[in-house]
């Protein structure tokens, strides 16, 4: 019986005073270990994590890969070689069968129900292109993307009908990449092809684990000495309760929020609008008790596609929104938009934050997760302030 | 056959008629078997004149506290023989203790940090652990470290499009093991070819429909396991179908966080978010037991890991407010709270477990330590 043994060998850890060789191997084993756990420890202390959440299309998987593309000299990583883009290929090409088919698929429905219909049918001659697209798209394994099958998704995309689809793209789950890859339909289907960069960033895959890269910001002249490991659990699209605790004690959330999306529904659900589950996931996450110490970093992202269409559709289609009042015109009033939805996310970390917990960091930034320079500069600014944190933590300060 | 031309109006009608009619079907079978139900394990143990074990903070005490893991501990699991721990913690590692002398025989650090469980082969040659990557990672302990001292992961298990909650090999089987996922499914894997044998739920399958917690096989008869979810249902799969569950166990108002075999292979315990354990029975379907501790001012705790003893007679229960009850199973009283005696625990008890030979039960906790309890004195095991 396990228990005798362990009362015969007394009720403390103590240290046997015999020479029994298996032993002193044991123990001189579990030294080494435990040596070695403590070593591993100590360089860890200098890596901060950081965990990236946010809604489904927040922009925070492509805020990830930019982390990576900096042509800064990176601690781990050095950006993406030949074969890394490589492997894009097929990525591309699924997404470029997806987006048609939602365009061929959302126009048949438009055509179905809306009241002007005719605007969405297809013309006659494109009708058998699209059945077939539309097949292909609902495949698990998509064909290479041929010079033919380019050129029949051009013709597709380019009908009347497809392009009022394409107008409608906030109330169907029309990617913001669908433009981008249908202009570049030549070159994607090139025998050759090699993904560039930035079709890379515009590449959506589905991730179902967690994502990290290790990164170090580098001054224009000297290495900021921090290093930081940054984690996408994007993928996960479960129970977020069951494994948040796990990041009890990162240095930072960073939480993105694409701004742009206040007039659209979710993929998952289209009865629900993005801005207020957005809304909801970030009540949720400031209340965890396991973040109670950990500094917040909003990201407002897609501030590119916020400033066109803000002049367009009035921030207050979303219910969260709907006190605004637009005051003036042209960059005044995107500028006045902007602020007015900063101002919102504001009112919601402070209404979810205890008054013991607002001494933690929060700080806003806008970004615009595809503009290399504008991202360089936020974690620049992500790493100051942690640093500055850090150094007061440390009582330095 | 289905009308092609249906507007998605139209389908969405149907398919809330049709939701409705299973709610309703579900509300009559329930009321049907609270009619069958005319008592409870304790009610009808009491009924019998038995009264609950005597059992008192001598009988189980801490022997063993195993510190070394730097962050929260999430999972453990024993050595069939040979009395080994291994052990997973936030912290990224795996660590493998001998029991009898709390050392260290060795150290993972595993390639994605987020690990949720860990489970020792039969033979106690490898461990395996699974967590948010989505992969389960099985580890060769035979095999030669790397320069770092590191152990090579030796096979990875992916399939799953969602965070492994849970892995158990298959009892006398150190070819298979049965995982459970965030992404509600179960799969039954051959670790020789890392290929899927079965999935158990999913999208064409009639599983669970929300993340899966936590998986138990019959020590009794190895083609059954139980599996736990946050539909709040536990479900009986027989491993040679796959497509839909033996049965479907409702009760529960939460997460059913854990699943245990009860030792004769004919009953199966549950502990959930509701801060209740159950007790159910896989011939019946019926529920026989509730296991609910009543709570003063303090809000319900929620349970995060269950364990039989050897016998069954005692249920070990660890909460997330740090307590570990000791139920007496048959007459449903707490004997015993090892969250309240000297030497316990200072956080939740994410997981516990009990030795092969049943005469020790190890915890683990958010307080970063595992804690082994041994039977006192000339207490016998049960």
């Amino acid at each position: 019986m396990l228990s005798v043994a362990f009362h015969t060998m007394g009720l403390l850890c103590s240290r046997h005073q015999h020479h029994d060789e298996a032993e002193i191997e044991e123990n001189t084993q579990a030294a080494e270990i435990e040596r070695r756990i403590e070593q591993e420890s100590k360089a860890e202390k200098h890596i901060q994590k950081l965990l990236l959440l946010g809604a489904g299309e927040s922009g925070k998987s492509t805020l990830f890969k930019q982390a990576r593309l900096r042509p800064i000299k990176l601690l781990f990583q050095t950006g993406f070689d030949e074969a890394e883009l490589r492997s894009y290929i097929s990525v591309i090409h699924a997404n470029v069968y997806q987006t048609i088919k939602i365009l061929h698929d959302g126009s048949k429905e438009l055509a179905q129900n809306e009241a002007d219909s005719s605007k969405y049918v297809l013309s006659l001659e494109n009708k058998d292109i699209g059945e077939k697209l539309s097949d292909i798209g609902g495949r698990l394994d998509y064909p290479r993307l041929t010079k033919e099958l380019a050129q029949e998704i051009e013709t597709l995309w380019n009908d009347a009908a497809i392009q009022e689809t394409y107008s409608r793209g906030n109330e169907l789950q029309i990617p913001d990449s669908a433009h981008y890859f249908m202009e570049n339909l030549q070159r994607l289907s090139d025998m050759n092809y090699v993904p560039t960069k930035e079709d890379v960033l515009y590449a959506r895959v589905r991730t179902t684990g967690v994502v990290e890269i290790q990164f170090s910001p580098v001054g224009e002249n000297k290495k900021s000495g921090e290093v930081y490991r940054l984690f996408d659990v994007g993928g996960q699209r479960n129970e977020r309760r069951k494994w948040i605790h796990l990041f009890e004690g990162v240095s930072a959330v960073i939480f993105c929020a694409a701004i742009s999306e206040y007039d659209q529904m979710l993929f998952e659900d289209e009865n629900k609008n993005r801005m207020l589950e957005t809304r909801e996931l970030f009540e949720w996450v400031l209340k965890q008790p396991c973040f109670e110490k950990t500094s917040f970093m909003l990201f407002l992202n897609k501030f590119d596609i916020f400033e066109e269409k803000v002049l367009k559709v009035p921030l207050n289609v979303c219910e969260w929104f709907k006190d605004y009042q637009p005051v003036s015109s042209g960059k005044q009033e995107i500028e006045h938009a902007y602020e007015f939805v900063k101002k919102k996310f504001e009112e919601v970390y402070f209404q979810c934050t205890a008054p013991t917990r607002v001494d933690r960091v929060f700080k806003i930034y806008r970004t615009t997760a595809l503009d290399q320079k504008v991202v360089k500069k936020t974690f620049k600014l992500v790493d100051e302030t942690l640093r500055r944190r850090n150094l007061f933590e440390a009582g330095l300060l | 056959m289905a009308n092609k031309e249906m507007s998605v109006a139209e389908l969405r009608e149907k398919h809330m008629a049709a939701a409705e009619t299973v709610n309703s079907l579900r509300e009559r079978l329930r009321q049907k078997r609270l009619i069958l139900l005319d008592t409870d394990v304790a009610g009808y143990a009491r009924a019998q004149g038995r009264s609950a074990v005597t059992f008192g903070p001598t009988d189980l005490v801490c022997c063993r506290t195993l510190q070394g893991h730097t962050g929260k501990v999430y999972s453990l699991d024993w050595t069939p023989e040979r009395n080994r721990i291994v052990s997973a913690s936030q912290d990224g590692r795996l660590i493998i203790w001998n029991a009898l002398t709390s050392q260290k025989t060795h150290a993972i650090k595993l390639p994605c940090a987020w690990v949720m469980t860990c489970a020792f082969s039969p033979n106690g040659h490898s461990v395996a652990s699974g967590g948010l990557d989505s992969v389960c990672s099985i580890f060769n302990l035979n095999s030669p470290a790397d320069k770092d001292g590191n152990l090579p992961v030796s096979r990875m298990l992916s399939g799953h499009k969602g965070y492994v909650s849970c892995c158990q090999y298959v009892p006398e089987e150190d070819t298979h093991l049965i995982t459970s996922s965030g992404d509600q499914t179960c799969v039954l894997w051959d670790i020789t070819t890392g290929l899927r044998a079965s999935v158990f739920g999913g999208e064409f399958q009639s599983g669970h429909t929300a993340d899966v917690l936590s998986v138990s096989i019959s020590g009794m008869n190895s083609r059954m396991f139980v599996s736990g979810s946050c539909d709040t249902t536990a479900r009986l799969w027989d491993t040679r179908v796959a497509s839909r569950a033996v049965h479907t166990f409702h009760g529960h108002e939460g997460d059913v966080n854990a699943v245990k075999f009860f030792p004769d292979g004919n009953r199966f315990g549950t502990g959930s978010n509701d801060g209740t354990c159950r007790l159910f029975d896989i011939r019946t379907g019926h529920q026989l037991q509730v296991y609910q501790q009543q709570h003063g001012e303090n809000e319900a705790s929620q349970v995060t890991s269950i364990a039989f003893s050897i016998s069954g007679r005692l249920l070990f229960a660890g909460y997330s407010n740090g307590d570990c009850y000791v139920w007496d199973t048959l007459l449903a009283r707490v004997v015993l709270n090892l969250g309240s005696v000297q030497n316990s625990h200072e956080n939740r008890v994410s997981c516990l477990g009990l030795s092969a030979d049943g005469s020790a039960l190890c915890t683990g906790s958010w307080d970063t330590n595992l804690k082994i309890w041994a039977f006192g004195g000339h207490r016998t095991v049960i």
